[in-house]
């Protein structure tokens, strides 16, 4: 543990200085619009794997802030965080890919407005 | 370490539990199968008896909620318990009667083993929930108490629309968390600290140099809107009614518990970092952006909940309203905050929260349980109104169940639901919350209304006219759980002081002070925050005053 919190230190001496908000702001503005996106794709979208893409595409932003956080403090907490969504992302793939496959052998179709039978 | 060790016993006992379930669930020994259940009973105990001798959060929150620990995993225990007794025969019911039938037992198709695992998970994330200190931990605490509900949504009946309920939750969840995620990133974006003290002592050091910063206020709010899926609050809500009518009702029961209690711990730790104290003169309220955001959260989740209840003729949707108008009232207390530090129980919101989600957990497994054990002859659950229509005739245990936790739900004085509304009234009253309390005040008459077409229905109506009658279901403990539920919401009105005290003392909150963190610095930091080298520097400070 400390040891990489050494490595990190280490890698940092490259670069000494905290990121300033000029650096930090492009990356805060792609992030943004990466979640933006994956919101709006999310919403109007009706394809389920493409709906899924989309909100991993937000938790992707989230994670870009976090580095760019991350390195703008010049921390671990933000590296560390990371790694932590990226599992948490993965487990979602999982369960998502097998629940749209489940779907799709009971409908042949990936279109969420297939799926109707609960409203009311 | 090891005192963080000492909070976590709970945890743990569920989660060895979890491991053995997964295995002895697939056990082609039939004894051993049904033994399953019971692991997870002893589990249940032993997490129960290790929170009641937890020692306070403490350190773990650096002081923020420093004796929530153990009374929020009490809770979670004895609710979990509950919804045990009515998960039995969720899933393998045909593979068993197979089995029966004298096939050979086939442990692909056995869905047992998961299912009761997933439980697990599921109450041992709400309950690291209930341990949190850290946006990381928190992440991944409430990521781990929703993941393994969609699997069990999916599984939890034959049918295709439990697959369909499943999808839209799991849909809607994945949308939530990278909401809340996202907001989690502006909040250490904000403050360079995961750590919930330290952002608690950054927002005060800010708050008291001229306001939180604009990126830490955005933060707040995604992360409270992300976090209102967990609670199923309006801009979030739409979920509720389909996932509940599709899963088996015991899975519905431990929806409307399990993810609601973790979202709820979940914003008053989030909460927590920016305090109740805005503002001076008796008490203070929170900043006032995410006030109003709660505020206008809170109004329309009741407003909308209780009316769309008013429509349905499903008892499964009409409880998903009211399960989201519940969360509206919850707001109430959250919006209300602790109240004077060391004021009484009726003044604190934060208590009459704690306590709202034990009663709540009781009155609605109370309820699903009544709707678990009915079912039609094709093996359909209860669900229509008129599956209950003159129970207390037909099914009098039942129907005196339904009647006494629904009346509990409505707020009714002499029930338990009615003890839990009172704190909630009184406290937002102390915070001057006027409007909101009127509009609460007005929620609860109009969800009178479907409450007591539900009493109506199960105790005036006649059977005669039904077409498609119910009967009772084989699994006889999830009539105890109704059984046992309906004798709490009676009789906890004699004992609940023990509890309402547990709740009282859980809610105790410390704001932080305003001063500088140091960021950057870990090694300092580990000894900073140890209280043993803190108590060794209070004992060296009282040596060298004697001397």
């Amino acid at each position: 543990m400390m040891h990489a919190f050494e490595t990190l230190q280490l890698a940092q001496l490259a670069f000494p200085a905290e990121m300033n908000n000029s650096v930090l702001a492009p990356y805060l503005f792609v992030s943004a619009a990466m979640f933006c996106i994956g919101l709006i794709g999310f919403m109007t979208r009706k394809n389920m794997i493409i709906m899924f893409l989309c909100t991993e595409l937000m938790f992707q932003a989230a994670g870009l802030s976090l580095i760019a956080f991350g390195r703008h403090h010049l921390g671990s907490d933000g590296q560390t965080f990371v790694i932590f969504v990226l599992t948490v992302a993965a487990a979602e793939a999982a369960m998502a890919l097998a629940l749209v496959v489940l779907l799709f052998r009971h409908r042949e179709s990936l279109s969420a407005s297939a799926w109707k039978e609960l409203n009311g | 370490m090891t005192e963080k060790l000492a909070i976590l016993w709970p945890e743990i006992f569920l989660f060895i539990a979890t491991c053995l379930v997964m295995i002895t669930g697939q056990w082609p020994s039939r004894a051993i199968r049904a033994f399953t259940p019971w692991i997870c009973a002893v589990a249940l105990f032993a997490a129960f008896g290790a929170a009641m001798s937890s020692p306070g959060s403490g350190s773990a929150h650096g002081g923020m909620f420093p004796e929530i620990v153990p009374y929020a995993k009490m809770l979670i225990a004895a609710v979990g318990m509950l919804i045990l007794l009515l998960l039995s025969g969720t899933v393998d019911r045909e593979l068993e009667a197979e089995v029966d039938a004298g096939k050979p037992f086939s442990s692909i198709r056995s869905n047992r083993g998961e299912f009761y695992a997933f439980f697990m998970f599921s109450l041992t994330g709400l309950m690291l929930t209930a341990s949190a200190d850290d946006l990381i931990w928190l992440f991944l605490a409430l990521e781990l108490t929703s993941l393994p509900t969609y699997i069990m949504v999916a599984i939890s009946t034959e049918r295709k629309k439990s697959l369909e309920a499943a999808v839209k939750y799991f849909f809607l969840g994945a949308l939530g968390a990278a909401i809340f995620l996202y907001g989690f990133a502006l909040i250490y974006g904000a403050t360079g600290s995961t750590n919930l003290s330290e952002i608690a002592t950054v927002f005060a050091t800010q708050t008291a140099n001229g306001g939180i910063s604009s990126l830490g206020m955005i933060g707040l709010l995604i992360a409270i809107i992300g976090i209102a899926f967990k609670i199923a609050a309006v801009p979030m809500h739409f979920y509720t009614p389909d996932v509940y009518q599709g899963a088996a009702s015991p899975v519905a029961a431990m929806l409307a518990f399990v993810p609601k209690t973790a979202g709820f711990l979940a914003l008053m730790f989030i909460l927590g970092t920016v305090g109740w104290n805005d503002g001076t003169a008796g008490g203070g309220h929170l900043p006032v952006a995410i006030e109003a955001t709660l505020w206008i959260m809170a109004a329309l989740t009741m407003t909308v909940g209780n009316i769309l209840a008013l429509l349905q003729t499903s008892v499964k949707r009409i409880l998903a309203y009211s399960s989201i108008a519940h969360s509206g009232y919850m707001l109430v207390g959250l919006i209300a905050g602790p109240g004077i530090i060391g004021g009484p129980f009726y003044q604190n919101g934060l208590a009459a929260v704690l306590f709202y989600l034990l009663t709540y957990g009781i009155m609605t497994v109370g309820v699903f349980a009544v709707l678990a054990s009915l079912e039609h002859r094709n093996g359909d659950e209860a669900d229509d109104m008129d599956d209950i229509r003159g129970l207390c005739k037909s099914h009098p245990v039942l129907g005196w169940t339904l009647v006494i936790c629904t009346l509990s739900m409505l707020g009714f004085p002499p029930l338990l639901g009615f003890l839990g509304k009172v704190g909630l009234f009184t406290s937002g009253i102390a915070a001057g919350q006027y409007a909101l309390i009127v509009i609460l005040g007005i929620n609860s008459a109009i969800a009178a209304c479907y409450y007591l077409r539900l009493v109506a229905a199960a105790y005036i109506d006649d059977k005669g006219k039904v077409s498609s009658p119910v009967y009772a279901s084989p699994f006889a403990t999830r009539k105890i759980a109704g059984v046992v539920s309906a004798f709490f919401v009676l009789f906890l009105l004699v004992f609940a002081q023990p509890m309402i005290n547990g709740a009282y003392n859980a809610s105790k909150y410390v704001p932080a002070v305003a001063g500088e963190v140091e960021h950057n610095d870990h090694t300092d930091r580990h000894t900073q925050s140890s209280p043993a080298k803190a108590d060794e520097d209070v004992a060296l400070t009282h040596k060298a005053l004697i001397d």
